[in-house]
């Protein structure tokens, strides 16, 4: 046995063992708690691939097929996405980026695993035992349960990980005690060198590591040298951490198509609940969010939801979400659900006791959500003013109170119209050329006073051309009330036209 | 024989259990009121609109309501309040709001319509994704209205009922108009209210009626300005005598939007 001097390093190895159950069930809460099953391969080839602690207390094994799975009965049986756990395994990582920036991947059969290079974060996060507690706390909020395993050695720590549950902190030069009960499989051997350790009669690596090296290296030559490292515990590793990318992405495929927006609402909510998680441990809101998802038929559904100022308000951005697809509803049952947030500073406002008050920012985009549902999208806005000589022309933009630009423009005091929308038509009856009477539908109108006509028209080149002829014009009707209204003799279309009131 | 002062306060320590200061009139708040722009509507109502209170302005088309709405949330937007305009018949002209002095990105507007199919907003489907139910263009402006009183920071908000027909403005439900006066009165809003008829009753603070007195004309040709009068018929919460010794109704002109010597 070589002896060593006091290592500088700590790492911190997390496993999650059966990581497709894990990440379909970190969004399913609700089926936290009943025996499920992940199915792999295509049909009729499925077997099983990953379970949950209740699955396996059932009597369920990896590779059961589904028919195996239903004799046992009452197992919920689930599918397994690449997708749905390319984003779990994104989460998971994230989470684990908040004890330490460098962290390296392990490769773990049917889990999720990487080792972290804690050195020196014991002045942050306390000694290595409340390390593992807090990385245990922080995934668990995720959805998630991994065994975690701290010790100055990588490789004793990943493998501890992988062959233990909860956590296991292993002091320096314990290593080789550590690892003693661990299975030789942890060191992915090739067959025929385990069916020789068979043999042997060599079945942990605590029974390999008591094996003398000059002995072993002859017989198996020079990877024994690594083997009997790594099962005594000073096996060396050059730590390669990994670039992450920092992207709030939620992701779940449904088994089933979901029609109804209160379940679509349940998985949402959850959903929403990790991206404001995730972004809060970065002291980050969320500034949008982009809904994705694939309908039945391979129809898409894209809808992006943005709040007035970020947010991290669970409740908030879920009401916004629900007023959205309620306002979009999907032309199909969903099929999947991707959530993809851009994040943003937290809002920071000046408020003034001497100002009007002023709509509450979040409150105001679920009341315009609202009024968009109740009225129409398009319907609900700020009226903008075209740069054009046709009457009445504007367009609707978003409300929004982050912009206001504070005029000094004074009340002038001028009479206003009511449009009429559309214009009524008229049948008018005139006198010298002049309007002298007309019926608006059946009521006929005598005309007092009609001044004009003021000539208007444009865009001659294009469809939407106009040429109009405008008269104000004072009329009363058979009951003596006198009204004064702007008519509008449309010479494209030969009508007259009621085009607004003056009030 | 005890004074009045010692007999007023033996009753008063008599009923204290059940109603305080029983004989001692209460104190009377004075109610904050917002400028219309428009000086001889703002004398005839002792300063201006009141604040989170209903406003009532009535009166047949061509009789200045419109005018006295944008004229009032023109002043409220210039003071750096935020507005609403609630538009059951979609009438609202936005160009007229900006002649007025109307910052236009101040103001929300809502436009109702009968055509125009909305999503129900709570509830969603019971079988699919597809359903969609249409509300009717008065029941969208009243729920409109409900939600931007309810949500706050609006300093005054105009539902415009103007084109309604007086028999479906009084179909409202008083309840409605009790939940607008609540709301208005705790978020501090000016509701004002258009329609050919009052239809809030006890609810509003004040009514006015509006009608149309003449049309000023320049060469007799261009339209110079219209003349309008305006009664006061119901002022909440102004004394008796005060309205007494006030004139009753008060004429005010608007000038027309264009440069009339121009236009002649």
């Amino acid at each position: 046995m070589k002896s060593r001097g006091q290592p500088d390093c700590l790492y911190a190895a997390v496993h999650a063992a059966e990581f497709p159950a894990q990440a379909i069930l970190r969004l399913r809460p609700d089926l936290r708690s009943h025996p499920c099953v992940v199915l792999a391969g295509s049909p009729p080839e499925e077997r099983v691939c990953a379970l949950n602690l209740h699955a396996r207390k059932r009597g369920v094994v990896h590779g059961m097929t589904r028919l195996e799975v239903d004799e046992l009965g009452n197992i919920h049986i689930l599918t397994c996405f690449a997708e749905t756990e390319a984003t779990a395994r994104n989460v998971f990582l994230e989470t684990l980026l908040q004890f330490s920036p460098r962290i390296e991947e392990t490769f773990a059969t049917n889990a999720s695993a990487f080792v972290l290079d804690i050195t020196g974060t014991e002045r942050l996060f306390g000694p290595p035992h409340e390390i593992a507690l807090r990385i245990r706390s922080a995934l668990s909020t995720v959805g998630f349960r991994a065994s975690i395993c701290i010790c100055t050695n990588y490789d004793t720590a990943r493998i501890k990980a992988e062959f233990s549950s909860g956590i296991s902190v292993i002091p320096y030069e314990k290593e080789s005690e550590a690892l003693a009960p661990v299975p030789i499989s942890a060191l992915h051997l090739e067959l025929e060198h385990y069916e020789t350790f068979a043999l042997w009669g060599i079945g942990t690596l605590g029974e390999l590591a008591a094996l003398p090296e000059e002995e072993l290296i002859p017989r198996f030559g020079q990877p024994s040298r690594a083997w009997l490292a790594l099962s005594r515990g000073y096996a060396e590793h050059t730590f390669q951490p990994m670039e992450a990318r920092f992207e709030l992405k939620e992701h779940i495929e449904f088994e089933t198509h979901i029609e109804q927006l209160d379940s679509l609402l349940f998985v949402c909510s959850n959903m929403i609940n990790n991206l404001v998680a995730r972004a809060s441990s970065r002291a980050l809101s969320l500034a949008s969010i982009r809904i994705d998802m694939s309908l039945e038929g391979s129809a898409q559904y894209k809808q992006v939801i943005h709040p007035a100022i970020p947010s991290n308000d669970r409740k908030f951005l879920l009401k916004l979400m629900q007023l959205e697809i309620a306002a979009h509803p999907p032309q199909a049952a969903v099929d999947s659900l991707t959530l993809t947030a851009e994040a943003g500073q937290h809002c920071k406002v000046q408020l003034d006791l001497f100002a009007l008050p002023m709509p509450e920012p979040s409150r105001l985009d679920v009341t315009l959500a609202r009024l968009k549902a109740i009225a129409g999208a398009d319907r609900v806005g700020s009226p903008v003013l075209l740069d054009s000589h046709r009457p009445g022309n504007f367009q609707i933009r978003e409300f929004s109170i982050n912009d206001q630009l504070f005029t000094d423009a004074k009340t002038l005091n001028r009479t206003c119209l009511r449009r009429v929308r559309p214009p009524h038509t008229l049948r008018m009856q005139l006198n010298t050329g002049k309007p002298a009477a007309f019926r608006d539908g059946s009521a006929p109108f005598c005309v007092s006073v009609a001044y004009g006509p003021w000539q208007s028209s444009g865009c001659w080149w294009a469809v939407d051309r106009w040429d109009l002829e405008e008269w104000d014009v004072m009329a009363t009707n058979d009951s003596g009330e006198s009204i004064a209204c702007l008519v509008v003799h449309d010479h494209l279309n030969g009508k007259w036209l009621l085009d607004a009131f003056y009030d | 024989m005890p004074s009045s002062a010692s007999l007023r306060k033996q009753i008063e320590s008599a009923f204290e259990h059940r109603y305080p200061s029983v004989l001692t009139p209460s104190a009377k708040a004075v109610r904050e009121v917002a400028s219309t722009g428009i000086s001889q509507i703002d004398d005839l109502l002792n300063g201006g609109l009141p604040v989170g209170a209903i406003t009532e302005l009535t009166g047949p088309a061509s009789s200045g309501k419109t005018s006295i709405a944008i004229a009032a949330l023109s002043r409220r937007i210039q003071e750096g309040g935020v507005c609403a305009w609630v538009d059951a018949n979609d009438a609202f002209d936005p160009e007229s709001a900006a002649a007025n002095g109307i910052s236009l990105n101040q103001l929300l507007w809502v436009r109702c319509s009968g055509t125009q199919t909305a999503n129900q907003p709570d509830k969603f489907r019971t079988s699919n994704f597809r359903q969609t139910q249409p509300w009717p263009r008065l029941d969208q402006a009243l729920r409109a209205t409900d939600l931007i009183l309810q949500s706050g920071g609006f300093a005054s908000v105009v539902l415009d009922l103007a084109d309604e027909s007086i028999e479906h403005g009084r179909r409202i439900p008083l309840a409605t108009w009790f939940r607008y006066r609540q709301a208005a009165d705790r978020t501090r809003c000016s509701l004002i209210v258009l329609g050919k008829a009052p239809y809030a009753q006890s609810s509003a603070a004040v009514v006015l009626e509006c009608e149309q007195a003449a049309l000023d004309s320049a060469n007799h040709n261009v339209i110079r300005r219209f003349i309008y009068k305006v009664h006061r018929h119901r002022e909440r919460f102004t004394s008796i005598t005060s309205i007494d010794r006030k004139p009753p109704a008060s004429i005010w002109s608007a000038h027309a939007m264009w440069n009339t010597e121009k236009r002649a």
